[in-house]
Parts: structure tokens; sequence; C-alpha cells
């Protein structure tokens, strides 16, 4: 958990009965974040939940994986520079929700030369890996959830989830869903 | 950075609901409000909350609430908590609670105690020996009212001046110009974005046509879009992403930059023509030459639409006499010059000859079969070269037939709302400037700079920055209020003693009426704070004459007041008769008369309110965030409203019928010349970009904003970075010491940006942000009317300056300089 050295826990107990794409574990904690949703600060931890192998990670091959919850679909990749939240040997590896902040859809081009996630295929907004899924340009007003990584060995598991998902009003609560 | 964690409270069911429209873009998407008690919420379950869906809310629903939708602000005096959401049942043009991202984060632009809006002004102040302190608003009103007498009695009309904006709704507006343009009777009126009041894009008026004559379902119809000086989906988003891009229209697109549509238009079969700054004349001189020498023109509605030069020597307005050409001159003048030809086109333009032609063959059908074209343009065009581009892509317009029918219009695209409803007629017989002989809407800011204005009230601009030669221009400003000694007392009758001493020294008195402290704050000796948006019941209309109510969500805060108020107050205090109303719905209703015969023209409505015993805002009201799309009119009793105009094909001209207009390409060539980069300078360009908005009063304090664009930025190419050892990050001056200022002097000006190295523009054009805080690139742009004679415009669009690194920054570690250029592959 050496990436977030730099963060702030805030403990704010458990969940409504979410059914997590991990298991039946209750999230642990909440970690600060802006409340207006952008970069750095807030997490939720969940459940750890194995994403991918250090050994048969390629740099800028996402692997698409549901996080916390099922349906929530996110990605992982090797950026192939080191940034600030990133793990593995190279601190380069990310994960962020593919869900669109603006309305949802799902952004699933990557597009490497850039590190950029889109344009999204419903209204265009590109998300920077390298910035915390900042919006480079378009209409989502917040910035990509990000998943939280920590690397065990040879795996890398996804920890904790950084930014409300779209469509949910709250990351520990499944909703209706539940 | 609060703790807070990542939730948003839910409406309740009860919570109250109101409508209202977005502040920012023409585009004036729909908005739902929903306003609740604090330590209170909804639940996740339909039934449970106030948008009445069960949540998780689904993929495109419009139902979802951001973090940026929500905030805490005062309403009746308690805390409370707001949401503010794209109306996900809108049917018009935001349809199903599509939003960009500047609407969608209008819950911050509320005053919030807490939060980052919580620096609004909160009572009127003064400043003494540089400090400014709160006074009563009897003092300030006062005050204003005895310095503007004051003004009137010891010089003229015209040392009085008011700057005001052009757009912040019809009932403010309203109140203004009557007080400033009626009662008080001065021309040294402008509106926010130009020196002088009067029309922005008079050659597509001398053609005959309203500026705002399409509809967003034109976009949609269309089978091309000619979209020139203005990036819909960074600009007019919901524009883009609802009307033109699923319309499926060939995108026809002309911009120096290679922008996210200019990027999209060419991978989706359209053309982008890049044309160099300031030479959109002859590029569209040129494709209505192509399109003449194939044979391409809509030769059936030109027989039937455009005027003779019989009827054209009948016209009443000087301009369109002098500049109104028949068909016959129209294709002479295009044949006159060597630059129209497909060669000399590329040559003068920077566009290339095949491109061109294939514009023109697009945009007609060419041999084949006739498409719908839509043209639509904006600053890009009105703002580089104003008469003549606007004459220029008017005629064009008319040559190809794009007016009046179901996605073929001709229409300014808009950069703000339309909220410009009048109280009185411009004096234009009083105005001290001329044309030939003809007289013009007065140039405020030469006669401010002349030192003639010894009075004049600011209201809801960024004034300063906000116009040409910048820099100059707030020496000025400096220079003028600080002749003799400054306020030394919070008495106001020693105040007022001491301000008018200013004047009578030749000094300048400055009132500025705002919500927060700006770049021309530092020049006011009075402060009036103001409400804004969401503080009153407002109405207005937006890029396709559509009218909303925007209601009320919260009082001003602290002790300021809606701007109609302080007008009124000042008015009256100066003894002038009819400023007693008892709110906003009175204004609208006075003002309707007014509108009667133009674009806003909404009478109707008014008459059919009273016919029903209602009041004219509530009568809107029911209409919801679908309004009406004026002209309006009473047909048995039914309001009949105006889907485009033009669609009877009769135009705005004495014979109405629709003109071609000379566009002189010479004049263009003479003034590109004498404001065109010098030496090693680039051009200096400058527009919006998409997370930002006009003078960003609500996006410094807004972080999202703030994480991607913390300082202004400079676009500038590859190889004009590697020249000069630049990378992304890097922290910029831009210097030019050939400015020309109000008076047509040279002068310096310049601001600093941080780097940002894209190929987004091309060598020897750079982009910056045109009115940012602190770092203005108006500094660098003309300053000067004369340049533009006809109609006292500047050529805001063509700055120029030298690009220097002066050292590094960290904002790489935070702000993305990833390409704003890419579009689905």
């Amino acid at each position: 958990m050496s990436n977030m050295t730099r963060r702030e826990f805030v403990f704010l107990g458990a969940a409504t009965g979410a059914v997590l794409a991990a298991g039946a574990a209750l999230p642990l904690a909440i970690l600060a974040r802006d409340s207006e949703g952008t970069t750095t600060g807030a997490a939720v931890f969940f459940p750890e939940q194995r994403i991918a192998s250090l050994s048969e990670l390629e740099t800028a091959v996402p692997v698409m994986f549901d996080y916390p919850f099922e349906g929530q679909g996110s990605m992982l990749v090797k950026l192939g520079q080191p940034v600030p939240n990133g793990v593995g040997p190279d601190q380069d590896i990310v994960a962020f929700s593919r869900i669109c902040t603006h309305m949802g859809c799902d952004v699933v081009e990557y597009q490497a030369d850039h590190h950029v996630l889109g344009p999204c295929p419903c209204h265009f907004s590109t998300f920077d890996l390298i910035h915390g899924g900042q919006v480079v340009l378009g209409q989502a007003t917040q910035n990509l959830p990000q998943i939280l990584l920590s690397v065990d060995g040879d795996a890398i598991n996804a920890n904790a989830v950084v930014g409300l998902v779209y469509g949910y009003a709250n990351t520990l609560d499944q909703g209706v869903n539940a | 950075m609060s703790a807070t964690p990542d939730f948003i409270p839910l409406p309740p069911a009860d919570a109250k609901e109101s409508i209202i429209c977005c502040e920012y873009c023409p585009v004036a998407c729909g908005y739902k409000v929903y306003t609740w008690d604090l330590g209170t919420q909804g639940g996740p379950a339909a039934d449970d909350n106030a948008l009445g869906v069960d949540f998780p809310s689904g993929l495109l629903s419009g139902k979802w609430v951001s973090q940026n939708m929500h905030t805490t602000t005062i309403v009746d005096g308690e805390l409370k908590n707001v949401i503010v959401i794209p109306d996900g049942d809108s049917t018009v043009v935001n349809v199903g609670g599509t939003h960009s991202v500047r609407g969608g984060a209008l819950a911050k632009k509320l005053y919030n105690p807490n939060g980052l809006t919580n620096d609004r002004f909160l009572y009127p102040m003064l400043r003494v020996r540089g400090n400014l302190v709160p006074i009563s608003w009897e003092a300030a009103i006062d005050l204003v009212a005895r310095l503007s007498q004051y003004t009137l009695d010891n010089f003229d009309e015209l040392a009085w001046g008011m700057k005001i904006y052009s757009y912040q709704f019809y009932e403010n507006v309203y109140v203004a110009s009557k007080l400033a343009l009626g009662d008080i009777g001065s021309p040294n009126y402008s509106p926010h974005h130009a020196p002088a009041d009067g029309d922005d894009v008079p050659g597509l008026s001398d053609c005959g046509i309203d500026a705002f004559s399409a509809a967003f379902e034109d976009d949609k119809e269309a089978d091309v879009l000619f979209i020139a000086g203005s990036d819909p989906y960074e600009t007019k988003t919901v524009r883009f992403t609802t009307w033109q891009q699923p319309g499926g229209a060939k995108i026809i697109y002309v911009d120096p930059r290679k922008t996210f549509t200019a990027a999209y238009a060419e991978a989706n079969g359209g053309i982008h023509l890049q044309l160099m700054p300031g030479t959109d004349t002859c590029l569209y001189n040129a494709i209505a030459r192509e399109i003449i020498d194939q044979g391409w023109e809509d030769s059936e509605f030109v027989a039937a639409n455009a005027a003779s030069r019989s009827e054209l020597d009948q016209e009443g307005k000087w301009r369109r006499q002098m500049f109104g050409l028949s068909f016959d001159e129209y294709r002479d003048y295009l044949f006159s010059s060597d630059d129209f030809t497909l060669q000399g086109a590329e040559r003068e333009t920077g566009v290339p000859a095949d491109k061109i032609r294939a514009a023109a063959e697009m945009m007609t059908g060419g041999a084949g079969e006739r498409p719908k074209t839509t043209v639509l343009f904006e600053k890009g065009v009105y703002w580089s070269h104003n008469y003549e581009n606007t004459a220029a892509i008017g005629s064009m317009a008319v040559l190809i037939g794009s007016s009046g029918r179901p996605g073929r219009a001709i229409s300014r695209m808009g950069g703000h709302q339309r909220g410009g409803q009048k109280g009185a007629g411009y004096p234009m017989d009083k105005s001290p400037h001329e044309y030939k002989g003809n007289k013009v809407e007065m140039d405020t800011e030469r006669w401010f700079a002349e030192g003639k204005t010894r009075f004049r009230w600011v209201v809801g601009t960024n004034w300063i920055g906000a116009m040409g030669s910048a820099r100059a221009l707030a020496a000025k400003a400096e220079e003028l209020t600080s002749v003799g000694p400054p306020v030394t007392s919070t008495d106001p009758d020693i105040a007022f003693e001491e301000l008018t001493a200013r004047m009578d020294n030749g000094g300048t008195v400055i009132v500025h009426q705002e919500i927060y402290e700006n770049d021309s704050t530092p020049f006011a000796d009075i402060i009036l704070a103001a409400g804004a948006w969401g503080e009153d019941n407002y109405a207005r209309n937006n890029a396709e004459r559509r009218l909303r109510l925007y209601e009320k969500i919260s009082d001003p805060p602290g002790e300021a007041k809606p701007d109609w108020q302080i007008f009124a107050a000042v008015g009256r205090a100066m003894g002038f008769e009819g400023y007693d109303w008892a709110d906003t719905n009175e204004i609208f209703e006075e003002a309707a008369p007014r509108s009667s015969g133009g674009r806003r023209d909404y009478l109707a409505l008014v008459e059919k309110a009273q016919a029903d015993g209602v009041r004219g805002h509530d009568l809107l009201r029911t209409f919801g965030n679908t309004g009406l799309q004026t002209p309006l009119s009473l047909e048995g009793g039914e309001l009949v409203e105006t889907v485009r105009r033009h669609a009877d094909l009769k135009f705005n001209s004495d014979s109405g019928k629709a003109n071609f207009v000379l566009a002189d390409w010479e004049a263009v060539k003479e003034r590109n010349a004498i404001v065109g980069p010098v030496g090693d300078e680039l051009w200096v360009t400058n527009g919006r970009v998409n997370a930002l908005w006009n003078n960003l009063s609500d996006f410094v304090r807004r972080r999202i904003s703030q994480d991607r664009w913390p300082m202004n930025f400079l676009e500038i190419s590859p190889n004009d970075a590697n020249a000069r050892g630049v990378v992304s990050g890097d922290l910029l001056s831009i210097e030019s010491d050939n400015v020309i200022d109000q008076l047509g002097n040279k002068t310096t000006g310049g601001f600093t940006a941080v780097a940002y190295v894209s190929d987004i523009v091309p060598d020897g054009v750079t982009y910056s942000y045109f009115l940012y805080p602190g770092q203005p690139a108006n500094s660098v742009t003309p300053g000067d009317s004369n340049l533009q004679p006809i109609n006292l415009r500047y050529n805001f669009k063509l700055g120029k300056g030298r690009i220097k690194k002066i050292g590094t920054t960290d904002l790489a570690e935070t702000m993305s300089f990833a390409p704003r250029n890419l579009v689905p592959g």
C-alpha cells in the first residue's frame, strides 16, 4: 500500500448490504476526496481483488475488469511511464473506471500514444490517465474514478475506489440493485 | 481539500423543484433545481427521491447527479441543499438531459458561504485612500445619483457612460438601458464585448438576414454544415452533440486551428479549411466565385429573392445603399481579383485550392442533386474583420439559397444567450462618431481614453480585459482615476466633493456593479454588490430564439441586490418617473411592447397572459424548459411560435429581398498589414475552450476547471516551440511592441501563459484563452476601432506577439497536456 502513503484516511463505517464483485465482505474505510470530484484524495476500500499478473502484463495493453461491483467496468493499464499513483516496479500501472462520468457510456478506447482513455463513444469526453483521469476535453464534470492498486508478488490487486462512479449516489451503496 | 466522502445527497421526494436554463453558452440547456433542508435526503428508490428514478440511474438517463451538481446555498436565510441537474425530461435543446461540462457544474456557481464562491460582494463599498470599505445602500445610491447628475449638469450626456453586459436577462438590460439611453439619454453606452453599441454582424444584416434565424433542428435536417470561426463541440456543446453530429451532415469547418470539430469533420467525410487568421473574406469570396464559375449557385433562389440594382437604390439604410450588390455586381466583383481564383485564394489564405473547390462542390452538390446546406458562424468570423467577413459569408449563403428553409439557413451560433431587451432606443443623433457622413454608434472606449468620459458605470463585466489593447486601457484607467487626491472620507458628502473635484480636473469616476472582484475592480471608486443568475426570476432567449423563464433559486448573498433594483433606485434618486416596479414580472410585461416586431417579440405572450388574467412570467413558466420560440403571435387566442425566420422568404430589407453585399478584400488586406505579426512575432489568436466561459468569474471558483486550466495557456505548434526551446509546461511571455491602442497609437501589450505544445495550431499561429484573469490575451489585440470604421469594432482575433520562455512550471504534474482534438478512431 506504499502508493497510498500521501493519502488521508477517514473511517466511515460499513456499507449497506452491497454485493461486491470480489465477494461478500464490506468495505473498510474512506479516504478524503475533494467534494467536487477532482483528483487526489478519496478512496473507498473494498475487499482485495486480483486483476492481473505483473509477469503477463504488457505495456499499453489494457486489462478490463469489473470493480468493486459487478457492472462497474474498469480498466487496468501499464502506461510505460511512472505516475504518482502508479504501482509495479516501474510505478506505471494504474486502473480507472471505464464508465464515463458524463452520461455513463463505456469508454474503451485506450490511446497509448497520449495515455488517454477516450473519446467516449457517446459525447467524446477524453480522460488523461497520467493525471488522475482528468478530463482532457469533454463534457464530464468529474474525473474518471480511479481504482487504487497494490502489488503482492506477481499479483496486481485492486483495493479501493477513488471517486463516485456514474449512476451511483454513494460509492458505498449499490442502491436498488443490492 | 475537504474530507468529504463520495456520495451525493439525493433530493427527497418532496424537495422543491424549480426550472432554470444554463447561464453560459447560447444553447441554453434546460435544468431542474431541487432545494431541500440540510440533514435530510431522499433514498435510492424511485419513490424516495425527487428525480423519480432508481439509483444507480441508467446509462444516458439524464438522471445522475455528479458531485459538481450539488452545493449548499442560502435560501430564505437558511442554508439548504441544492442540486442543479440537466433536465432529463427535456424534449428540446438538451434532449434527454445531456449537458456540457460548463452547465453540468452550475450548482458550483451558487453562493456557498462555506465554498469557493464565498468571496461574493456582500455590500456596496467606497474606495477610501485606496481601500474598499463597506457603505450603506442609501449612501451608495445617493452617491451614484448625485455623481450622475453632476456629470450631466457640468459636462454633458456624453461624459456619462455605462459599460454593461448585453445579455444578462431582459429585465436587467431593460431597466439599465431605460435609464442610460432613455432618461439620461447618453450614447456613451456599450456592451461588454465591443467598444460601441450596435450590430455585431452588420454584413449579414445588410444581406437582410436575421443573425439568429435558424433553429437547432436545421442543423439536424441539413446534409452539409458549413461551420466557421467557432468550434461547436467546445463552445456550443449540446448543439453539436444533440443536433449537429447525430444529424450526420458532412461538415465543412473553417478555422485556423485543427480543433475537435475540425478533426471530426475530416474523419467523417467533411473538409477542414484551415485558413490563416484574417483571411476569411478572401476564402468565402473564392468559394462563391468557384460556385458561380461552375454554375452551381441556386439560380432559382437568387432570381426570386435577391434584390436588383433598382431595388437596392431605393433602400433607406446607408450601409445597404453603399455596399449592397445585385447578383451581376457581386459576380463581377468576385471575378475582378485574381485573389479569388482557387490558386489566388490558396496563396492568400493558405487553404489548398483543391479543398476550396471541394468545399464549393460539397455545399452545392456540384453537378448533382443540391444538398440542404446550413451556414453557421461565430466570433472567429466577425471578430476578425467584422464588416467584410460577415458580408462575405452572408452573400455566399444567399448565393446557395441557404436561408429560411428547413436545413437551409445561415445563422450566428452565438457567444452568449440573448437577453438584450432594451428599454429605450439608442440616441444616434448624439453620437460623436460617423462614417462618411453617416452617424455610427460611438466608440465609448476611444471616448474614455480621450479623457472625455467623466463618470463610468461598469456593470457585470471585466471591462478592461474584455477590450482590445487591454494593457494600454488599464494604464489609461489608472491615470484617469488617479487625477488629484484620493477620496479621504467615508462621509458621502466629502466623498462626493472629492470625486467631483477629480472630474473637474479631467479625471474619471468609475462605479463597478459586480458579483466578484475582477481585473477591472482596482479602478473602481464605488462597488455596487449585485445579484446574479438564479437570484431573481428572469427571462432570456437562446440562439434559436427560445424564450424561457429562469426561476429564482436563492436571494443574492448578504446585502447584494438584483441589478434591476440598483438601476431603479438610482433612477428614482435622480427624479425620473417609471422606476417603481415591484418585481421582475412587472418589468417583463412593461418591456414586451418594445420587443414587438423584432426577433425577441413576446408581446403576444403578455397579451395572452393579461387576457387570461395571469402574470406574464407565470404564463411563460407553464411552458417549462421547452419555452417558446420567438417572435410570437396570437392566432385565435393561441400562441404561435416562429421556428425559423425568413420562412416566408421575406427578408429584413426595404424591398423584402435578400442582398449580396460587397466584402472588400483589398480593405482587409490593408488592415492585415497593419495588425499582423511583425518580425519574429507570431499570430496570437484567442477564444474560449470547452471547460471555461467568459471572464471566468465562476470558473476560477470551480475546482474541476482550475485543475484543468490553472492559468492561461498558449497553444503553440511543435515547430514554433522547438525554435524557441519551449516544451509544454514552460512559462511564456507573449509581448508585442506593435499593439494599436484606443487612440490609434502604437503601444506595448503582453501577458504570460503556460505553453501547450500542440499541432492543433499551425506554424505561425498560437492560441490562448481570451479573458483569463490576470493574463488577458486582449493585451496584444488591437484597440483601435478606426481600423474598422464602418461599424467600430475591434479585430479581437488578430493579436500577435513575441513568444519567449521565461521559466518552467510544475503544472505538468497536475494538468493534462494531452491532445484536445482526438476523435473516435
